[in-house]
């Protein structure tokens, strides 16, 4: 177990140090989120009376920031595990294969390294947000909504690296990667409230981990609960579903690397 | 005591025998060449050896641990430093000997200790601290060998070490191996199609060919095992048949090609026979105009064992099957 740490922890200031030292991809990454909330929250705005009839009380830019904080934390996740195809392609993988660290530690410092790494983006996102004028009620919040985006992303990563493990080709990563990422950002509350949307959107996203993320980070930044979901609820499914692709990327990646890419 | 030892080991990719039933064993302490044209199965082999790929049967040793059944073992035992170079380019090269001394769990208390040493032997002490990405091929092979030997493997795996270097650089190389077998004395395991390379390094050498050991043993046997060398002479006399039959008498020649003024002679010994035949020219006043010696290569020998065909354009061998192994090989 201790060594375990210790190999995670290997992988994990690997993966960091890459991040670091390649810094023009930083700002690239925020374009797409930027446009969003600045494009999507002005030409939405005009929906302010239907947020309004749910009890938010703001704009609908300021709904809908949290939103695009997880879209950020989704697409910085799902995307991170490409590097897994690079590391096989160009030798880390069998390096690390033929240590005697343990499989599951480079899946684990792998998904640990993005989750951190999409919260970094994401308290950028927080920063643009703030820029352009919304209103952040309580800036306590902040800590512990990073919290919710290390966790959630921990368990996104976790589809990347299973995903990265199993495709053999680049074209296959980001086919099946962009297959994945927009619907699970579509089918959740991040743009329109959860009550307003048609019932059987309402029943799809409910067994979207993605709504509950919306929804408990939403809550944290307006104070506005939404559908009857209590916090600690959310809490508990984001960690039963971060908890299950822990156990499901170490299983698939431990299995996928074995075999001869 | 054997470091590295096969039994009847084999592995097949569908209906390709990759390798063949192979059985082989490499002495503690020694340097090891595993010598193939492409894909005549040295890549697959040392996959088997470091863990990477499992056999489909029979059995491989690495330091004694069977790497099946504990792999473990054998991956704490051995250094791989790959063909192609793994080393993190965004990251100083120190970085990376960190990375790799992590990975192979050396005390935290002497890893730098460590480091610092390995540096100073590949000489990169000065550019430790430079990214990778600023480093010249030669410098990024050392640092890659550096990093499979920072924990002290008992046996060092090295895939084609110098493809693609200069003369320069691969004989700076060859010295660099040299340096690190005398100073850890482990065994060192190489693949390469460099004959020289081969020459130069390897106490014994394994040629491999269609998945099958075709021979093992001293770069020097095998060279004499070929057989002749061949002295090529120009002379000018008016009594050549004298001289002919004097040097038939010299013991290590066994036939000579007279063809006018040229004689091509076939022997055993040549350095030592050409003093003999300066020897008996002088008695007989014969001028020696031109005189040269070749001696059989381990080019030879490698393409007595396993023919002139080139494998890419291999006939017998079905095109898209090889290709999709490859892909499987490539890591």
């Amino acid at each position: 177990m201790n060594s375990l740490m210790y190999d995670t922890y290997t992988v994990f200031w690997r993966e960091l140090k890459r991040y670091k030292k390649s810094r023009s991809g930083v700002l690239i990454r925020l374009i797409q989120p930027a446009i969003w909330i600045i494009v999507i929250g002005n030409t939405f705005s005009g929906t302010q009376p239907l947020i309004q009839s749910v009890g938010f009380e703001g704009e609908y830019i300021e709904f809908m920031a949290p939103g695009v904080i997880i879209l950020t934390a989704i697409f910085t996740s799902i995307f991170g595990g490409v590097n897994t195809l690079w590391d096989r392609r160009y030798g880390f993988m069998n390096k690390a294969l033929t240590s005697p660290i343990s499989r599951s530690s480079i899946a684990l410092g792998k998904m640990s390294a993005i989750s951190l790494i999409s919260a970094m983006q994401a308290s950028l996102i927080v920063g643009i947000a703030l820029a352009i004028g919304v209103s952040f009620p309580n800036p306590l919040m902040i800590a512990p909504i990073m919290a919710i985006v290390v966790l959630f992303s921990l368990g996104f990563s976790g589809i990347s690296v299973i995903v990265a493990a199993t495709a053999k080709s680049q074209e296959t990563f980001w086919g099946v990667i962009n297959f994945l990422g927009m619907p699970l950002f579509m089918l959740s509350p991040a743009l329109f409230p959860l009550e307003l949307l048609p019932d059987w959107l309402a029943t799809v996203a409910k067994l979207n981990p993605v709504t509950y993320t919306v929804l408990l980070v939403r809550e944290m930044m307006t104070g506005v609960s939404e559908g009857g979901i209590p916090a600690l609820l959310s809490i508990g499914i984001i960690t039963a579903f971060v908890l299950v692709m822990i156990g499901l990327a170490s299983y698939v990646f431990t299995r996928e690397v074995n075999k001869p890419f | 005591m054997y470091s590295v030892e096969t039994r009847s080991l084999s592995k097949t990719f569908g209906a390709v025998k990759a390798v063949n039933d192979i059985s082989f064993a490499v002495e503690s302490g020694e340097i090891f060449g595993f010598l193939g044209p492409n894909g005549a199965g040295k890549s697959t082999t040392i996959m088997i050896l470091t863990t990477l790929l499992k056999p489909t049967s029979g059995q491989a040793l690495v330091s004694r641990f069977d790497v099946m059944t504990h792999a473990k073992q054998v991956r704490q035992s051995i250094g791989y430093v790959q063909q192609e170079s793994t080393v993190d380019e965004y990251l100083s090269g120190r970085e990376n000997l960190l990375l790799q001394a992590r990975l192979n769990h050396i005390p935290k208390d002497q890893i730098n200790k460590r480091i610092d040493e390995i540096l100073e032997l590949i000489e990169l002490t000065d550019k430790q601290n430079d990214s990778v990405v600023t480093y010249s091929g030669g410098m990024r092979k050392r640092l890659d060998i550096a990093g499979g030997l920072l924990h002290h493997p008992k046996v060092l795996f090295l895939d084609e070490p110098t493809v693609g270097l200069d003369i320069q650089t691969r004989r700076k190389i060859w010295e660099y191996i040299k340096k690190i077998h005398k100073e850890f004395n482990m065994t060192i395991f190489l693949t390469t199609h460099y004959m020289e390379e081969a020459d130069q390094l390897c106490d014994r050498i394994g040629i491999i060919d269609h998945g099958q050991i075709q021979i093992i043993d001293t770069p020097e046997n095998m060279k004499n095992a070929m057989g002749n060398e061949v002295i090529s002479l120009k002379f000018e006399s008016k009594n050549p048949d004298d001289f002919l039959s004097q040097l038939h008498k010299i013991e290590y020649i066994k036939k000579i090609n007279k063809d006018n003024d040229k004689l091509t002679i076939f022997t055993s010994n040549g350095t030592q026979v050409i003093p003999e035949i300066f020897k008996i020219s002088s008695i007989l006043e014969i001028k020696i105009i031109s005189i040269s010696l070749t001696q059989p290569t381990l080019d030879d020998v490698f393409i007595s064992y396993t023919g002139w065909e080139m494998r890419d354009d291999d006939a017998g061998f079905n095109r898209k099957r090889e290709h999709a192994k490859m892909k499987r090989l490539r890591a």
